[in-house]
């Protein structure tokens, strides 16, 4: 006890006694800034015109939208060689890896097809098997079949690889493969 | 002549209460933890899957841990300070046995799936029933002990007893009004946002009178008590009091930032969040500076280090909590582990640490003896706040780690991690640190356990404490202002029934008038009787506790998820499944994103779909077969409760539900499941539910919801 502390007389409850302290100065202060802030704050979204959540959201939203690139993920596969890609390690690699974290969960872990069909065979049911057909298929799945879109999930320049990954899948022959869909395509 | 005598009794009965079932609380706690880190912890099997573990560890920390131990202390506190035995012996065992019974029922239906799916509120009906009634033989008991009361006036922690005493019954009622439908289910009377409102006033405020008020209470008490010091303002006492239960209040929202609901009620959160700070601390001040001229005795005894490291814990998550209701700090932090790791610094800090040192300074009185070892309750000390350390920091670094990753844009506005599950294996190595942290605390109880026990046992015999003359005599001498409040009883509850009611009315009645935010115009499509039936699967599972169903209006979230969840698309939903944790991706769009086949495979085992998931498997779910029959009864509470069913729908529920399930189940079979007799498999009626979800809008256009908010 400091030398400034008083006792309150008849304050005393199965021994426990009480000191005559005033509130702590910085304590009333910052209680005092906060009740200042709740007023403004309040005022700025309520009263005057702060904006709505809405309002903020679509802000952010162009915002993030006018950063991203024109064509990004473009399909246009004349520019693309694909007997490079396959011929490049690094680039089958991030082929290999995209596939394992995306496409596994339904074509199988060597694209012998699960819930997706197989995609190791001659069988197509939505394009020839190449390169723009299945960068399509990337780009913008087959949402009402059961197969998701992948424009906005995986990196664009990641897709070129994946597709000549899943092109160098043709013809591997896994174990278990599931029965042909679609069209032979020679 | 017993009335001479404190019943000292009642509070050894709970003291031991709080032992047993903290032990049971923490254990819960430390394989869920576990089972995050690695889902083989599930065991496949049903009860004691997350989803029904997580609730069990909560309602067990705080209303079986947490309310033994406030009892303990409210009984032994109140006696003395009113210098009176408890008003009734025979309610204080009604109240001991009847909580324990409501215990053990929520330990026997939580694991069994039966419940509301409300945080801290998932009790089925007839258990709420009970609680009810037990709080207020609790609350007879304790009003008519003041009323006998020999002492002239209440003491502060008393103040703190009677806000908890009327808040807690005012919480639980509102929020438990719910309409059976079964012997353990039931569907709420409110809907959708209604029901999220209702739930989180009640929600927040569980925390702030169950485990802030009435632990301000103890301590209030045992801390002058145990250091022999003076309380070091009586000023700041009733000031801190009042503002904390009449700001409290009003906090809820702050649990719903960024969601759906109605931005004037965010506002609200917000404020009001921020104004609870001071309130807060003037109760650490209090503890704290009432310890001054007492500091050498944190050296040496153990119940004092306790005491010190609880107001501290307490001083921390009262600054976080503030902190967390910003906005723009919440966008990060909310449905991430920084909420789990706020939570643990209050539930093991604050509230366990004040349960310990309450406990250590109370066992050797009531048992009239010394402790059994002062340096083992100084070991516990130090394990146990290892412990909670290793906690707190990994938790808070996994979640601020998450959050920050699920909204990383790169510079081409993209989201950087739009693949969920590396968000989620990020943190595992945390989850095993924090499993460590846990393990740790526990440890650090067993001591305790052991000490505690050794000193029961080397007790001769539990003294008989006569009570003493009151200090001063209850006369009509006059007084003024708040010290003639603490003489009045009756006069003090009613104020602090209005401090608190102010704020619950002015928050509740527009919130009630749903009307006003519900558009019936874009109104959405019921849920088909096999989708209700799944989405009973979906409540029973507590899917909830992992998965949330809201996006919120933050960019990462409309990138990841979709277009931002209207008020509509949850109006028929009772209860609401909005959640507060994103273990797993927000599933309020997932409808339609993948085949049947896909859920049908990922609910089997999750990770032969996704190999680095910690999502448990259900296998179950494939051998269970789906409730057809109830579903009537179903469906005309839901018509009763004002969801549009044609009478067709509900007299023919179980036809329709049926129809369904085989034209799923055939689906199921053309995709390529390998097993027949699907069709009455609770698997079936999941996988309506989950295609769903996000389906049901009849407006789906972009803003959608933009009228409500002109209407605010
Ligand atoms: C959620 C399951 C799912 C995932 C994940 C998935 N697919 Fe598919 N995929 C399907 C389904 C189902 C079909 C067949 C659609 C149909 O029946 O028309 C399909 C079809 C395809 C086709 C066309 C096959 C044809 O015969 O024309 C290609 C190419 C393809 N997927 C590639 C991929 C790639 C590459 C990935 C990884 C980025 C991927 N899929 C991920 C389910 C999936
Ligand atoms: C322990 C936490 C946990 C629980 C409990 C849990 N999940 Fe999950 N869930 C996850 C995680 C993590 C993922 C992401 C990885 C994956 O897809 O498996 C996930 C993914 C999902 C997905 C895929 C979402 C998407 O958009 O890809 C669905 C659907 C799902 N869960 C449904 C359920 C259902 C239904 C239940 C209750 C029966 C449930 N989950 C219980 C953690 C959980």
């Amino acid at each position: 006890m400091s030398n400034d502390d008083k006792l309150i007389e008849g304050h005393e409850y199965d021994g426990i006694q009480e000191l005559d302290n005033p509130l702590p100065k910085w304590w009333l202060m910052t209680f005092y800034a906060t009740i200042v802030f709740a007023i403004g704050y309040f005022a700025y979204y309520q009263i005057f015109d702060g904006p709505t959540s809405q309002e903020e959201l679509n802000a952010d939203l162009a915002e993030i939208q006018s950063n991203q690139p024109e064509v990004s993920t473009s399909t246009d596969s004349s520019e693309i060689d694909v007997q490079a890609l396959l011929a490049n390690s690094d680039a089958m690699k991030i082929g290999e890896e995209a596939f394992g974290q995306f496409c596994i969960a339904c074509h199988g872990q060597k694209g012998e097809g699960t819930i997706g069909p197989n995609l190791t065979d001659k069988y197509w049911m939505h394009s020839k098997g190449d390169l723009t057909g299945i960068l399509v298929a990337i780009r913008d799945g087959f949402p009402q079949k059961g197969m998701p879109p992948w424009g906005q999930v995986i990196p664009p320049e990641k897709h070129a690889p994946l597709a000549a990954y899943v092109i160098s899948l043709k013809g591997t022959n896994p174990p278990n493969a599931k029965a042909p869909q679609g069209n032979p395509i020679e | 002549m017993p009335n001479l005598y404190y019943d000292d009794q009642v509070v050894r009965q709970f003291i031991k209460a709080t032992l047993l079932w903290g032990l049971i609380a923490f254990l819960a706690g430390l394989l869920a933890a576990l089972q995050l880190a690695n889902p083989l912890f599930n065991f496949e099997l049903p009860w004691l899957t997350f989803g029904r573990l997580r609730p069990l560890h909560t309602n067990a920390a705080i209303f079986a841990f947490a309310g033994n131990a406030i009892f303990a202390g409210i009984y032994h506190s109140t006696q003395r300070l009113c210098k009176s035995r408890m008003f009734s012996d025979k309610l204080s065992q009604i109240h001991f046995w009847g909580w324990q019974a409501i215990i053990v029922s929520a330990a026997i239906t939580l694991p069994l799936g039966f419940t509301q799916s409300k945080e801290y509120a998932e009790l089925e009906w007839p258990i709420d029933i009970a609680i009810a009634a037990i709080w207020v033989v609790f609350a007879i008991n304790f009003f008519m002990t003041l009323k006998i009361r020999k002492e002239k006036h209440m003491y502060v922690a008393i103040w703190f007893y009677i806000a908890t005493i009327i808040t807690v019954a005012v919480l639980h009622i509102a929020n438990s009004i719910e309409v059976p439908v079964a012997f353990f289910k039931s569907y709420p009377i409110y809907a959708g946002i209604q029901d999220a409102m209702v739930q989180w006033w009640y929600g927040h405020n569980a925390v702030a009178f169950f485990l802030t008020t009435p632990f301000l209470g103890l301590m209030y008490y045992y801390v002058p008590k145990a250091v022999n010091r003076p309380v070091y303002s009586y000023k700041l006492s009733i000031i801190h009091f009042w503002a904390l239960i009449f700001i409290y209040i009003w906090a809820g929202p702050h649990h719903l930032l960024n969601t759906a609901l109605p931005d004037w009620a965010q506002t609200l959160g917000v404020v009001f969040s921020v104004m609870l700070w001071a309130p807060s601390w003037g109760g650490m001040i209090n503890g704290l500076l009432t310890l001054r001229g007492a500091w050498h005795l944190l050296r040496t005894d153990p119940v004092i280090k306790f005491f010190v490291a609880a107001i501290t814990f307490y001083g921390m998550a009262t600054f976080e909590g503030p902190l967390l209701s910003i906005k723009s700090v919440n966008a990060l932090g909310h449905y991430t582990d920084w909420i789990i790791a706020h939570v643990h610094a209050g539930a093991l800090g604050w509230n366990g640490f004040l349960t310990f040192g309450m406990i250590y300074y109370l066992v050797p009185k009531l048992y009239n003896t010394e402790l059994h070892s002062k340096s083992l309750a100084t070991k516990h000390f130090w394990i146990a706040i290892t412990g909670i350390l290793l906690y707190y920091i990994s938790m808070l670094a996994a979640g601020i780690t998450q959050g920050m990753m699920w909204m990383d844009i790169d510079s081409s506005g993209r989201l950087t991690y739009p693949d969920f599950v590396e968000t989620v294996t990020r943190i595992v190595p945390l989850y095993w640190v924090r499993s460590l942290g846990g393990l740790l605390f526990i440890l650090g109880a067993l001591l305790m356990f052991y000490n505690l026990y050794k000193t029961m046992v080397g007790s001769k015999e539990c003294p008989n404490i006569k009570i003493p003359e009151p200090l001063e005599t209850r006369t009509t001498e006059k007084e003024t202002g708040h010290r003639k409040l603490e003489n009045a009883a009756l006069a003090f509850s009613i104020l602090a029934f209005i401090a608190i009611a102010v704020g619950t009315v002015i928050e509740f009645l527009p919130i009630l008038r749903v009307g006003a935010y519900v558009n019936s115009e874009k109104a959405v499509a019921p849920y088909s009787p096999l989708e209700l039936a799944g989405r009973d699967i979906y409540i029973r599972e507590g899917c909830y506790t992992c998965h949330s169903q809201m996006i919120r209006k933050l960019p990462s979230d409309v990138m990841r998820f979709g277009e931002p969840s209207t008020i509509n698309e949850s109006m028929y939903d009772r209860p609401y499944q909005w959640g507060s944790k994103r273990t797993g991706p927000d599933l309020a769009r997932v409808g339609g994103k993948y085949p049947h086949l896909w859920h049908f495979k990922h609910m089997y085992n999750p990770q032969d779909v996704i190999s680095m998931s910690i999502m448990p498997s259900y296998p179950w779910l494939f051998k269970n077969r789906t409730d057809f029959q109830s579903l009537r009864r179903k469906l005309s509470v839901m018509k009763m409760l004002g969801v549009p069913y044609s009478d067709d729908q509900v007299g023919n529920a179980d036809t329709f539900a049926e129809k369904e399930a085989k034209q799923i189940a055939k689906e199921l079979q053309e995709q390529g499941a390998d097993s027949d007799r699907l069709e009455d498999r609770e698997i079936v009626a999941l996988i309506a539910y989950l295609q769903a979800l996000g389906q049901k809008g009849i407006d789906q256009t972009p803003n959608a919801n933009e009228n409500e908010e002109d209407e605010k």
